[in-house]
């Protein structure tokens, strides 16, 4: 192992720190959890991992596909098999397999911003962060604070390009008018998590929709009850809301002219490319949506060692970024987790309005979150 | 689907004939693979003798969820016998010449029998027939009726040549054209296939899908219209004539391939799962039709395309009706029939048709409360918990036997979250289409020979064997329409 840089030292000890930090009530839990640092090279690696099994990747992400390709392309010999899944079946399938004592992968992608993938995979140690030395030094700092991101993203509306020639909407508040009556597209936030964070996060920005309706109706809101500004909001736009799986359904819709609207991730404006009818709202009073990240980990209880740590490398994009891995991820929507990758959608995060979740606070909330998502998804 | 399976089955309609004795003692061999559970029986119950085909999708049927509930809940042990063959007439004919014990046989997965074969065993006295039902159906794999065809292009060819998925029939050509010419695979040969087909279904023939942009064409039902129009043949319109034309034009061009008369599925499918990447579009029912099972990457490779729309502004999807399948019968020599028809109607109920189709409740299943999304965009009434179909698995029999899910959980059944889940990907494309299906559903009665005499002239028109421009030969084409 080489001789560890100081920058790298201090990302070590903010991801140890990070991680024995843990709101979790058992300190055992956290003292499981181990940073994994090895500075082989890819070559040593590889070299090991031609005696290794076929690595399995469970994964929220299809561009998986084209990396594992790259990968095998690249390190003939090796092989990854590939189960792209929703994050909550994700999640789910990754713990039931460690609880009975037979891991069902080696390495996991996964959306990290509802809470649920920190407090049942990450504070659990059943998976665990690898980062080398010489992709860690090249990172943004807030990429690796507890677990590996390796990709920026939003859950953002869209517009239909196929129906409007421009984005006929400023305020959020337009989306309770009637004539969008149908015309709004939003994947079941219960089953979705960056639709989940967007959704359950914007409950905390009460001031921001107040302010936002005072601006569209030029009167203060006045809510009879308890309700706040943020739920009096969604259950107004729920009555005009489709309820969707997954973001492919909202894109899908938004091609065919079916919706006028639609939340879904910022990396589905790649399909633009292939003619999808689709453009993302980057303005928008208070906010469009929110920021969210994607986690590359590897499996405590992994196999094949040697050829996670070999394919998280490729997928980080190596050690200059150029690596073939990380380019199906460079696409429009997307924003790099890497000082030295250029971002791969032209307009910066800075410049769009998003909310960025607290995830703390998600997960002490999510009881009644969900309570509230519940009564909205059944009253549709 | 409501009629006839295309040009396969009624080519190789099957006749009984005597089987050389070798051939049935082989089979009966197969036949009786193995003998689980009934092999010994508990003391003083009733026991039934069932064959059901062997599935690479049952763990143990020895110790099967559905098989103990259905014991349980009929008193009956189940003797069951697994048929190791897939082709349904040759079990039957050593089935029925042989002294075999059996009193009920069941269908699914690759084992299957057709209407027309089935009706030969009726004749023949072999097949149980009470009041007017000879069988037990099955009606609970996937939803009952939809849209009948869906286009499929490959999204990394689209990708790698920066092109958009296609919307009218000008949009389609340039795209196949590209496929062929420009190496979207990437291997500096010029292999890439940009429309590939089958002949053995309807649905898996481009050309008949592409007819849909002209007029709307319902092969199934003999090409007749729909609505109101359910007695006017679509298939002597002008429209029509400009749809064939069209597809003549793209065959002309290379763009579309001689499987589409030529190739059978095992071809096809054979072609659109090669690792070398060859097929550019196709067209099935299901893409499971065509696509394996268990290849998220190949099933990553193809997208479906929302309907084409002709040069007139013409779109169509074609509506289709599935018909229930044959699940089960009971032998006419069994001597507990009434045992039989008992066990294989509970089979039919809503209660053991949902542990047929998702499992245990309560453990692999629950009734939804409402706040999820069915896999079809509706609201859901059944979520899964563990989603079971087509793995491996030992809570029911993956399909086999008779079955009858109602419709409302068929339709509302959640997504599993597996992205290269075929109901999913499905059930998407079928969203995309719907719009375009015809509003109401009022069909023409399929007619064998007008049927045939149409598809030949569309082969030879398309392939050029006739000349779609001369009036003559179309005057001579409507003029031959058997009526």
């Amino acid at each position: 192992m080489g001789k560890i840089s100081g920058r790298i030292a201090a990302l070590i000890f903010i991801m140890v720190f990070a991680l024995s930090g843990c709101a979790n009530p058992s300190g055992n839990e956290t003292e499981k959890k181990t940073v994994i640092i090895d500075n082989s090279t890819p070559e040593e690696l590889y070299e090991r991992a031609l005696k290794e099994d076929t690595l399995v990747v469970y994964t929220v992400s299809t561009r998986v596909v084209d990396t594992k390709e790259a990968f095998e392309k690249t390190y003939p010999g090796l092989f990854v098999e590939v189960r792209d899944l929703r994050s909550p079946n994700l999640i789910e399938e990754v713990e039931k397999g460690s609880g009975r004592g037979t891991p069902v992968c080696d390495v996991v992608l996964c959306n990290d911003n509802s809470g649920e993938f920190k407090t049942r995979l990450i504070d659990t140690g059943i998976v665990i962060p690898f980062l080398p030395e010489d992709i860690g030094s090249r990172m943004k700092e807030d990429a690796a604070d507890g677990m590996v991101s390796f990709l920026n993203e939003a859950e953002i509306l869209f517009y239909s390009t196929k129906v409007y020639s421009e984005c006929p909407i400023e305020n959020i508040w337009e989306l309770t008018e009637e004539k969008y009556k149908g015309r709004i597209y939003l994947p079941n936030p219960l089953r979705s998590f960056s639709t989940y964070a967007f959704c359950a996060s914007s409950l905390d920005h009460i001031g921001e929709f107040e302010d936002a309706y005072e601006v569209y109706a030029g009167d203060k809101l006045e809510i009879e009850g308890t309700e706040n500004a943020a739920e009096y909001f969604w259950k107004k736009v729920s009555k005009n809301i489709i309820f969707t799986n997954s973001s492919d359904e909202v894109t899908e819709a938004l091609n065919d002219g079916k919706a006028d609207f639609g939340w879904c991730v910022s990396s589905k404006l790649r399909l633009a490319g292939v003619g999808y009818s689709l453009a993302p709202v980057y303005k928008l009073t208070p906010f469009s949506g929110c920021r969210t990240s994607y986690a590359v980990m590897m499996t405590k209880e992994c196999k094949n060692v040697n050829s996670a740590k070999l394919f998280i490398r490729f997928l980080l994009g190596e050690k200059d970024g150029q690596g073939a891995g990380l380019k199906p991820f460079c696409t429009a929507g997307t924003w790099s987790v890497r000082g030295d990758v250029p971002d791969g959608n032209d307009v910066p995060l800075s410049a769009i309005d998003l909310i960025a979740p607290d995830q703390q606070k998600l997960i002490d909330d999510k009881e009644k979150s969900v309570a509230f998502w519940t009564d909205i998804l059944k009253g549709n | 689907m409501d009629t006839p399976r295309r040009k396969l089955d009624r080519q190789d309609m099957r006749k009984r004939k005597q089987i050389p004795t070798l051939t049935w003692i082989i089979s009966i061999l197969c036949l009786f693979g193995l003998c689980l559970n009934g092999c010994t029986p508990k003391e003083g119950r009733e026991k039934l003798s069932v064959a059901i085909p062997e599935s690479a999708h049952i763990q143990d049927l020895g110790n099967n969820y559905y098989i103990n509930w259905l014991q349980e809940q009929t008193g009956y042990d189940l003797d069951i016998m697994i048929i190791r063959q897939s082709s349904g007439t040759g079990i039957l004919d050593a089935l029925f010449s042989s002294d075999a014990d059996i009193d009920i046989v069941m269908f699914g997965e690759d084992f299957k029998i057709t209407q027309e074969e089935l009706s030969e065993y009726v004749s023949s006295g072999d097949i149980y027939v009470s009041g007017e039902r000879s069988y037990y159906e099955n009606t609970g794999s996937s939803k009952n009726s939809g849209p009948g065809q869906i286009l499929w292009i490959n999204y990394n060819w689209l990708k790698a040549l920066s092109l958009p998925i296609p919307e009218n029939t000008e949009e389609l050509k340039a795209v196949l054209t590209a496929f062929k010419e420009m190496d979207p695979n990437g291997n500096g040969i010029k292999d890439e296939i940009p429309m590939a087909g089958s002949y053995e279904e309807y649905s898996l023939s481009p050309a008949e899908f592409l007819l849909n942009s002209f007029i709307y064409n319902d092969p199934y039902h003999s090409r007749y219209g729909i609505n109101e129009d359910v007695n006017i043949l679509y298939a002597t319109t002008d429209e029509f004539r400009a749809g064939i034309d069209y597809c003549h034009e793209l065959y002309e061009e290379g763009l579309l391939d001689d499987s589409i008369w030529d190739g059978n599925l095992k071809q096809l499918m054979e072609m659109c799962n090669s690792n070398q990447d060859i097929v550019g579009a196709f067209t099935t029912s299901s893409i499971s039709d065509v696509i394996y099972q268990g290849n998220p990457e190949i099933l990553a490779r193809y997208i479906h395309v929302p309907p084409i729309e002709g040069p007139c502004g013409e779109k169509n999807t074609l509506y289709v009706q599935k018909e229930p399948e044959i699940g089960a019968f009971i032998t006419k020599r069994s001597n507990k029939k009434e045992q039989a028809e008992r066990l294989l109607s509970l089979m039919l109920t809503p209660e053991a048709s949902l542990i047929a189709r998702y499992g245990e409740e309560g453990v692999d299943w629950t009734y939804s409360d409402g706040s999820d999304v069915s896999v079809y965009g509706g609201v859901s009434t059944i979520t899964t918990v563990n989603y079971i179909w087509d793995t491996s698995q030992n809570k029911h029999l993956n399909g086999i036997g008779p079955m009858n899910v109602p419709e409302e959980y068929l339709e509302g059944v959640t997504w599993n979250g597996v992205n290269s889940d075929f109901e999913y990907i499905n059930g998407r494309a079928y969203m995309s289409y719907e719009d375009d299906l015809p509003k109401v559903r009022e069909v023409h009665l399929y007619d064998d020979k007008l049927s045939d005499y149409m598809d030949a002239a569309l082969e030879e028109f398309i392939r050029g064997k006739k000349d779609i421009g001369s009036d003559k030969e179309w005057a001579r084409y409507l003029e031959g329409l058997p009526r």
